[in-house]
């Protein structure tokens, strides 16, 4: 049975670099780009990875969708030239500043014009704000199960297995598709290198850009003055390293008295 | 004049640092130590693509630019010289010059089984007593009913004794001299023919380089390739192309050189201070970033002038005598600002060092790319 997949993928200020040159513009309270690179968040990464894998097995359709500026085509480049079958950005002044909710709702509206799909799947956390809000919003607008943090996907007879990463384990979950999944990273998941043919077929491709008008996307419900959450203020963290000498008149005793610090400060 | 690379090239530039730096990097210096060639990493690469970058897809190949070649080389080069140094000679030299010389049959049956990466190739030019003046040569190929039979030794040959698939130059009018000369391919396995000792170098040792043994190997009459007595020219044609990637595995090596000393020029203390507060090192760094951006303009501007199908032997040229050149001396700034952890082989900087001599005399010594130039510059008659 083929399965019909998007992906939905964000693209980050590359998130590897030195805390040192990270640098937030106070006005906006956004991160400063500079001169860093753009990359694709890392467990978006292992979305496209899973979607294809999914493909590769039962056939179907993968559509990578990119909310963002005209930068994101690149990131969607990338997906299609891992194995995605189409990609789709959604470009609009108005979802500027947007807050979790506003693109969730915008997302779920490009889905809906995608058309027909067994799954949806996001990163389960963004690499740049981390707050997972996105993919469970997303659902609710659809009306459509969600389930988080899953590493991998088995489809069988018009369900899917999920395979959900939990503390110390994982459980399997059957779920009736449609259903949205959020994707971990996990040893099958790593993405592929794209093949030089496969990038070179990427950019032959061409990407339409949608509006929100042209998904009818709620304006009410986007941009900054329809945010429910605010930002308020965002700084980095200020960084104290002290030095703590441990005494005792044994290596033994010096031992039990680390582990014992160690466990008041609650680092083991 | 555009110094803007395509989105493509961008994005191959990404996949293969990305894979260098995570599959390469970290076995580089083990596979240094043991001389054990990279079989993994080639079979890896084959998969992306890269044994068959610059020929057509319909015999397999990527058909990629030059540009695209030579940022290929460099990331390659970046982390490891040796497995640059395989996928050049097996790109540039072997299985460009069945692309470019071989028969439409010599193509289809030999070019997919390079692309694929199961099979290697190798290019034997230089002999025991003949490498700059490689029209000097002594093996011979004699024809014999339907079989040519080569005989001679082919010294130094990159994937000598890993290879499947070799590409001879021999002597088929010894009284012609350079314009005696042809090309024959011959597969592993051929009787009479066997890889003989394998060197030991004292940098790119993880590149396979190995004597080959020819001592009456039969090969089928259709397997000259190229024009009879035309071998030599189309030597030259492929080495000026070949030139493109050693300058760009070069810079490649550089590149490293600097990007270590960066990183370690700002941890390593000394009177109470980074090292990188010194102006003596600043001035190093300074020089080695001007230098490697030099060379890569030359490089490239050498790719472009190909991709466009305009001459190109001097810019290839220069491109190879200087990054070759800068690399030895950035290598070599990049051990004396690691001080004595740079002549260890902890750091990565020591191989480093090892690796850039060789790019100012394989595939052309820097006195041969002066003497290409020069008579570019002056006209033949003043050899
Ligand atoms: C690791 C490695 C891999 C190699 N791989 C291959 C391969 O795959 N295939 C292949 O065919 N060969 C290969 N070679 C051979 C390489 O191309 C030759 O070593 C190189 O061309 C130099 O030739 P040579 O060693 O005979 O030196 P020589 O030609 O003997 O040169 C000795 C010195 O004399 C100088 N010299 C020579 N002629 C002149 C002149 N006219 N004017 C001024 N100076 C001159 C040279 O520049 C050099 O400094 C490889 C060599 C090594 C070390």
């Amino acid at each position: 049975m083929p399965v019909n997949i998007i992906v939905c993928i964000k693209q980050i200020i590359d998130p590897e670099i030195p805390a040192s040159q990270f640098k937030i513009d106070p006005g906006t309270k956004r991160q400063v780009q500079g001169s860093h690179s753009l990359v694709i968040s890392a467990y978006d990464q292992n979305a496209i990875e899973v979607a294809v894998q999914l493909k590769e097995k039962h056939g179907g359709k993968v559509t990578a969708v990119s909310v963002g500026g005209a930068s994101a085509a690149t990131a969607l480049k990338s997906a299609l030239s891992m194995g995605a079958d189409e990609a789709i950005l959604v470009d609009d002044p108005a979802i500027v500043a947007s807050d979790q909710q506003g693109i969730a709702h915008v997302l779920a509206t490009a889905t809906q014009k995608v058309g027909v799909f067994d799954l949806i799947l996001t990163g389960c956390v963004s690499g740049d704000w981390g707050d997972r809000a996105v993919p469970a919003f997303m659902a609710e607008e659809l009306g459509i199960g969600c389930v988080g943090f899953v590493s991998r996907i088995e489809a069988k007879d018009g369900q899917v297995v999920l395979r959900r990463v939990v503390e110390d384990g994982y459980e399997l979950i059957e779920a009736k598709t449609p259903v949205l999944v959020s994707i971990i990273s996990d040893e099958t998941n790593t993405p592929r290198y794209p093949k030089l043919k496969d990038i070179m077929a990427a950019g032959k491709k061409t990407i339409p850009v949608w509006k929100a008008a042209d998904l009818g996307v709620d304006s009410e419900r986007i941009g900054a003055a329809a945010a429910r959450a605010l930002i308020t203020d965002v700084y980095l963290p200020v960084k104290e390293s002290k030095c703590e000498m441990i005494e005792g008149d044994t290596p033994q005793e010096q031992a039990v008295k680390l582990a014992a610090r160690l466990r008041e400060l609650k680092l083991i | 004049m555009d110094f803007e690379l395509s989105e493509e090239q961008k994005a191959i530039q990404t996949m293969v640092r990305e894979f260098a730096e995570r599959e390469i990097a970290p076995v580089a210096q083990e596979l240094d130590e043991r001389e054990e060639f990279p079989a993994d990493i080639v079979r890896k690469l084959a998969d992306l693509g890269l044994m068959g970058i610059l020929f057509p897809k319909e015999y397999g190949g990527a058909a990629m630019d030059y540009i695209s070649y030579a940022l290929i080389l460099e990331e390659l080069g970046r982390y490891d010289a040796s497995v640059a140094l395989t996928v050049e000679s097996h790109n540039s030299l072997c299985s460009n010059h069945i692309y470019l010389a071989g028969t439409e049959a010599q193509r289809r049956k030999y070019l997919p089984q390079l692309a694929s990466g199961k099979v290697l190739g190798a290019w034997g030019l230089t002999e025991p007593a003949s490498g700059s003046d490689a029209a000097g040569m002594q093996t011979t190929a004699t024809l014999d009913g339907v079989h040519w039979v080569l005989n001679g030794t082919k010294n130094f040959i990159t994937q000598g004794s890993v290879a499947g698939i070799y590409v001879i130059m021999a002597i088929t009018d010894r009284s012609k001299r350079e314009k005696g000369i042809s090309a024959f391919i011959l597969e592993k396995g051929t009787p009479g023919f066997r890889a003989g000792r394998k060197e030991h170098k004292m940098g790119f040792r993880a590149s396979d380089t190995a004597q080959l043994i020819f001592e009456g190997a039969r090969i089928p009459k259709e397997n000259l390739l190229g024009e009879l007595n035309h071998g030599f020219i189309d030597t030259l044609m492929i080495l000026d192309a070949g030139r493109i990637g050693m300058a760009a595995l070069s810079i490649g090596i550089a590149r490293g050189a600097l990007e270590e000393s960066l990183k370690y020029a700002k941890e390593r203390q000394a009177f109470g201070q980074p090292i990188a507060n010194y102006q003596a090192i600043q001035w190093k760094l300074a020089d080695m970033a001007t230098e490697i951006d030099a060379a890569r303009l030359l490089a490239l501007q050498a790719a472009d002038l190909r991709d466009r199908g305009q001459p190109f032997t001097k810019e290839a040229a220069y491109g190879k005598l200087f990054a070759s050149e800068i690399a030895m001396k950035a290598a070599s700034e990049a051990v004396q600002i690691h001080g004595g952890y740079g002549y260890i082989k902890e750091f990565p900087v020591e191989r480093y060092f090892r690796d850039a001599k060789f790019c100012a005399i394989g595939e052309g010594t820097s006195e041969i790319q002066r003497l290409i130039i020069a008579r570019q510059l002056l006209g033949r008659s003043y050899i």
